[in-house]
């Protein structure tokens, strides 16, 4: 039924689905999309081509992936990156050690092996495994799960993917791209996607660029920290309008720090600059950390920044703002 | 606007950009086609969005392009039903036409200039007046660095520099002698283990500090840091020294050039499995042709060859430029190779002891 329909992300969380997937996030994540961002993601749900979003930490890079799938009620599998994965962690794992361990244990207790039961529900744990079955050991990764979806496309994640190793990448797109399959070796299987899923891939360019054609096949766009007091009002709305059990913070708390937090961070020379994640928590403790919230007035006239480890996370910048300037 | 045609201006955009240095192949168009057909180009400004998305990969890339767009876009506007195509105009009429321009895409007046220059490559085909010759400076890969290797294809360079001997720890299971021993012996016992590999090539970098070698630091120091953290190879494995212009008595250790080392030492350290990989101009940048320079470079890579063959240099000057300098003379007395992709591999290749027969220069 969902793939009849042309899919849409219009960054208002109240168009979720009346029967979201069960792997879909459950909590509506307050976010701000701009226009260009959410033409991106559109384009990318449509040609199902992988998202490449580039920008600074604290930009809310990983965070569209979840807002996405909760509009659209669609399952988000959420792959981190690390130094030593390898693009077929995503796919699947098997445990062979797991398999021999039941082998053994099996002709220890003389269990007859069970009969086959060819069950498809492939995600739950495993109870009575039968070591003559090779699919029992199998365990899929984000990208797997998301191909083996019968009825809807998934929504991947995959996080900081400049961590992974050189190969990384180009391994991807063998996968990423026609005819959308990968073999399990073990099992003899061949995975091939119903629905290609919509991947959402981030990256904060820490180190030197992306191969070529892995650029190529992506869509890109480059994540701007909403340097406007608008959008970050904006921004802080939505948080809190998303966020029912927490009060907002008087308007002009919120003025006040959009002003200087901007003036902070337009003011150059920062070895880091924070995001927009560092903004809401520093207004947050400004708002509930104490017993009475910081007053907006003492907030203008301070020459210290209150609660500046929030803002500053490195040496140099925490100095800078120490000195009342 | 009636005359709107997304996918033969997204076509004109591909070409244009593809001339312009942007990576772009049958895929990518494709798939802008794709998205045309399903509505993600109802105009020009959305076209140009969704094109932008598509193809370009940086924000580099996204600067360049707006103004690609544009001039496509000029170009294009002529070509409104009610004038006639633009090369059968004579050029009273096409003047005419580039004073209303402006005015039809309110733009500002200060860039009427510029609306000419861009629009003249569509229009080149009046035989009336030559092309107006700026049109080259707005070429944009005029403005682009000098961009001859980057970071990553130097972590691939180095992955090849590899000398595997098996002395790690013990711990990789080796399944194969595993089962032949279980079956030679009728049952099993143990797994059999094997040592872990480890790269045991040592490399010997030589990099020409200041001077003319200063607008290349940027890339040394990229070859540095790659080479240690980045490569296969032992970080103990690699020494790097400094020297400016021609490695004498000694040379540094550090990149200021305030520690000296005595060469011999250094070499000393070298077996004839060191590769040495030596980075200097020759002389290339400012063209000179000393003779002091090449005896010096001279005496000083026999020095090195008593140590060992495992040599190459790389020079950061593209290799039209060595002609008539003393890097014409030392390319002969030792393999050199320009710094880029191609280059670096075959440095790589002849300091892992694999070189490339043809490649070879007589005296090495």
């Amino acid at each position: 039924m969902i793939s009849t329909q042309r899919l849409e992300f219009t960054g208002n969380p109240n168009r979720r689905p009346e029967n979201p997937h069960k792997d879909s996030p459950t909590n509506p994540e307050p976010y701000v999309v701009s226009a260009e961002l959410k033409k991106a993601v559109n384009l990318a749900i449509y040609l199902r081509r992988p998202l490449l979003l580039e920008g600074d930490a604290g930009c809310g890079k990983t965070r569209l992936a979840s807002a996405v799938a909760y509009e659209l009620g669609l399952p988000l599998y959420r792959w981190d990156i690390r130094s030593t994965t390898k693009a077929q962690d995503g796919l699947y794992e098997y445990d062979a050690i797991l398999r021999l361990h039941d082998v053994h244990t099996q002709k220890l207790e003389q269990q007859p092996p069970a009969a086959e039961a060819e069950t498809e529900e492939e995600d739950e744990e495993r109870v009575n495994r039968n070591p003559a079955n090779p699919k029992h050991y199998r365990k899929f990764g984000a990208l797997g799960k998301a191909f083996e979806l019968k009825n809807q496309p998934a929504v991947v994640l995959i996080d900081e993917i400049d961590k992974a190793d050189l190969d990384f990448p180009n391994d991807l797109l063998t996968v990423l791209d026609e005819p959308w399959e990968f073999k399990i070796k073990e099992t003899g299987e061949t995975i091939t996607a119903t629905h290609k899923p919509i991947v959402i891939i981030t990256s904060n360019k820490e180190k030197g660029n992306l191969p070529a054609p892995f650029l190529r096949r992506c869509l890109y766009h480059y994540l701007d920290f909403p340097n406007d007091p608008k959008r970050l009002q904006e921004i802080v709305e939505k948080h809190y309008q998303i966020r029912e059990e927490e009060s907002p913070p008087p308007p002009d708390l919120v003025n006040t720090a959009i002003k200087r937090f901007l003036a902070v961070w337009n003011e150059g020379g920062l070895f880091k600059k924070p995001g927009t994640s560092e903004f809401l928590d520093w207004l947050k403790a400004l708002h509930t950390f104490e017993s009475e919230p910081y007053k907006a007035a003492q907030l203008a006239k301070d020459k210290l920044l209150p609660y500046r480890e929030l803002l500053f996370k490195l040496q140099q910048d925490w100095k800078k703002y120490a000195k009342a300037s | 606007m009636s005359s709107f045609n997304p996918q033969d201006l997204m076509t004109r955009a591909f070409i244009r950009l593809r001339q312009s240095g942007f990576q772009l192949g049958v895929g990518e168009f494709l798939a802008a086609r794709q998205a045309v057909e399903g509505g993600f180009g109802e105009d020009e400004e959305a076209l140009a969005e969704t094109l932008k998305i598509l193809w370009c990969h940086s924000p580099s890339e996204q600067s360049q392009f707006d103004p690609i767009w544009e001039s496509l876009q000029m170009s294009s506007t002529p070509k409104n039903p009610e004038k006639k195509p633009p090369v059968k105009e004579p050029k009273l009429e096409s003047d005419q036409e580039r004073v209303e321009e402006p005015q039809k895409l309110s733009s500002p007046p200060p860039q009427e200039t510029v609306t000419e220059i861009k629009s003249k490559p569509e229009l080149a085909s009046l035989p009336i007046r030559a092309p107006f010759t700026p049109v080259e400076n707005q070429d944009t890969s005029a403005l682009q660095t000098y961009y001859p290797i980057s970071r990553r294809s130097m972590v691939y360079g180095w992955r090849y520099l590899r000398q595997p001997i098996a002395d790690g720890s013990l711990d990789v299971l080796d399944v194969n002698a595993t089962i032949e021993q279980a079956t030679r012996q009728g049952f099993y016992l143990a797994p059999v283990y094997r040592r872990r590999e480890r790269n045991n090539a040592h490399l010997l970098l030589l990099l020409d500090q200041n001077g003319s070698m200063t607008p290349f630091h940027r890339f040394t120091r990229d070859l540095v840091e790659t080479a240690i953290y980045e490569s296969s190879l032992q970080p103990d494995k690699v020494s790097v020294f400094y020297f400016h212009n021609v490695p004498a008595a000694s040379v540094y250790k550090d990149l200021y050039l305030t520690e000296p080392i005595k060469l011999q030492t250094v070499l000393e350290t070298c077996d004839n499995q060191t590769s040495i990989l030596i980075v200097s101009d020759a002389g290339a940048a400012r063209g000179y042709r000393k003779l002091e320079r090449i005896r010096a470079t001279t005496s000083f890579l026999f020095q090195l060859k008593r140590h060992s063959s495992l040599i190459a240099w790389l020079n950061p000057m593209p290799e039209e430029r060595w002609i008539g300098s003393s890097a014409e003379i030392i390319a002969n007395l030792v393999p050199m190779y320009q710094m880029d992709n191609n280059g670096l591999s075959n440095a790589i290749d002849i300091v892992r002891g694999q070189p490339l027969q043809h490649l070879n220069s007589p005296f090495s």
